[in-house]
């Protein structure tokens, strides 16, 4: 489900479940957690992509919907926290490619990249109240990433936005025209970044981090909420509806 | 007789100050010497009843950065001047942010490292479609963590780790895209104007809503954690005395 590449310097992890447009379970973000950890000691820079016809759909919900114990979507909720703190964590920068989607779950991988490309079309956004799930969990992230403003309107606001919009808001910070341009242009950024000193890189990153750490230290409590949501008869009712 | 050069001009017309750096022949690179002028006239200006300073630069450059060549120990044959030249800006970047003034940066020219962080921290910066604003640090293998809260504050942490890790510089509309700039003039010959035009227009504010209001967002926004800025430079000068970082500076200066 996650498959990871090495081209030169750089490692190119993809999302790998194409016929799913690569909706997220469980073991799929444990691989992909371990697959990003592995890629601090192989590579200078990585990329994060998806296979098929968009980035990722967010987490599978049919799986979730036929769990009503509530025990995947906790599952779910903290692999992707892990993912995030993870990508953020590692000392080499991620630049991260959306093309068609990045959804929910899909859209909060966006919180641990250093930089993110999409396309123009690309719908991004954060629309799981509407499943009465919060996304209290990428928040931290978020607002280490964009206005306070735009953090809070994205993750009460079901409506998703386009790449163009996302450039806008600083959720994207560079967009391409075409899809199919998405992995190419992701792969140059690396590139370049794998290219320059790496012990600047790495020293800048993790200062940054720093910086960001007064907003990313509420990210263990911003899953704890998202937690204690799931398994709701609210959600239940609503996962169960999708599929009714 | 001619007068000695000064390195930094400060000159005041009404509520209205300029602070303008004068080392045309070197981009106004940040030398020992340029820090402590503009130490010095920012002192001065604590208790002055202007309510609007402008920062400026003679010729073509703004503010090209930190004097690579000081920093160079081969050339300076002190491994201190890096440490010593990075204290004094974190301390001159924390003295401006505390300015009861309105701080405009008026970028004429080339604002980069060092000098572009200059210019995140002042309160509005003008500049024109042909300048040159950037990070360029991590090209050089240095890290320009002296000077990254104050980018983080100025374009938000998201877009800054984007112009931070990726180096390079932008053009002055690229810069004004992303909210490096606040006015964009049409051209080099248009900034003097608009900057005069700013000025003055914030020069009408009452002083003390003006130092109030200034006040008030420097507590929100974090600005006088001096330990956070000094322990950036403090980075940025382990990370600049690395072989690594000397060689690429040497490589840069004698190309």
């Amino acid at each position: 489900m996650i498959r990871v590449e090495l081209q030169d310097e750089i490692a190119i992890v993809s999302l790998d479940r194409p016929d799913k447009r690569n909706a997220l379970v469980p073991a799929m973000l444990e691989q992909l957690d371990r697959e990003i950890q592995d890629c601090a000691h192989k590579a200078r820079a990585v990329v994060l992509v998806g296979e098929g016809k968009t980035f990722c759909a967010g987490f599978d919900l049919k799986m979730c919907a036929d769990d009503p114990g509530g025990e995947t979507m906790r599952q779910l909720l903290t692999g992707l926290s892990a993912v995030v703190r993870t990508m953020r964590a590692i000392e080499i920068p991620i630049v991260l490619g959306v093309h068609g989607a990045a959804v929910a779950g899909g859209c909060a991988l966006l919180g641990g990249a250093d930089i993110v490309v999409a396309d123009e079309q690309a719908k991004l956004g954060y629309p799981v109240v509407k499943i009465g799930v919060s996304p209290a969990v990428s928040a931290a992230f978020m607002m280490a990433s964009i206005p306070p403003g735009a953090v809070r309107t994205r993750l009460v606001d079901t409506e998703l936005i386009s790449g163009a919009d996302a450039l806008r808001i600083g959720l994207v910070h560079e967009t391409v025209e075409d899809r199919g341009d998405v992995r190419g242009r992701a792969v140059e950024i690396a590139e370049a970044l794998s290219k320059k000193p790496g012990s600047a890189i790495r020293a800048t990153k993790s200062w940054l981090n720093e910086i960001c750490s007064p907003m990313t230290d509420h990210a263990q409590r911003g899953l704890d909420v998202s937690l204690s949501l799931t398994g709701s008869p609210e959600e239940q009712e609503r996962l169960a509806a999708l599929w009714g | 007789m001619t007068q000695p050069t000064q390195p930094v001009l400060l000159e005041t017309d009404g509520l209205i100050a300029t602070l303008t750096i004068n080392r045309p022949d070197a981009r106004n690179a940040m030398s020992i010497e340029i820090l402590e002028g503009m130490h010095k006239a920012v002192d001065g200006l604590a208790s002055s009843a202007t309510s609007v300073l402008v920062i400026t630069g003679v010729g073509k450059a703004f503010c090209a950065g930190m004097d690579l060549k000081a920093v160079l120990i081969e050339l300076s044959g002190d491994a201190a001047v890096g440490e010593e030249l990075l204290t004094s800006l974190a301390r001159l970047t924390l003295k401006i942010r505390n300015l009861h003034q309105v701080v405009v940066a008026s970028v004429n020219g080339a604002a980069i490292g060092g000098g572009c962080g200059l210019t995140c921290v002042c309160d509005v910066t003008v500049s024109h479609k042909d300048a040159k604003l950037g990070f360029p640090e991590v090209d050089l293998g240095i890290c320009p963590a002296v000077i990254a809260p104050w980018v983080v504050k100025k374009i938000g942490a998201g877009m800054a780790r984007k112009a931070m890790l990726m180096g390079g510089v932008m053009s002055g509309q690229e810069a004004f895209d992303i909210g490096l700039v606040d006015h964009l003039a049409e051209d080099r010959g248009g900034l003097e104007e608009l900057t005069n035009t700013l000025a003055q227009r914030l020069a009408t504010g009452g002083p003390k809503a003006l130092s109030a209001t200034k006040k008030l967002l420097n507590e929100i926004d974090g600005s006088h954690d001096e330990a956070m800025v000094l322990k950036g430079a403090g980075l940025s000068a382990s990370v600049l005395a690395t072989p690594q970082a000397q060689a690429a500076l040497a490589a840069r200066i004698k190309r």
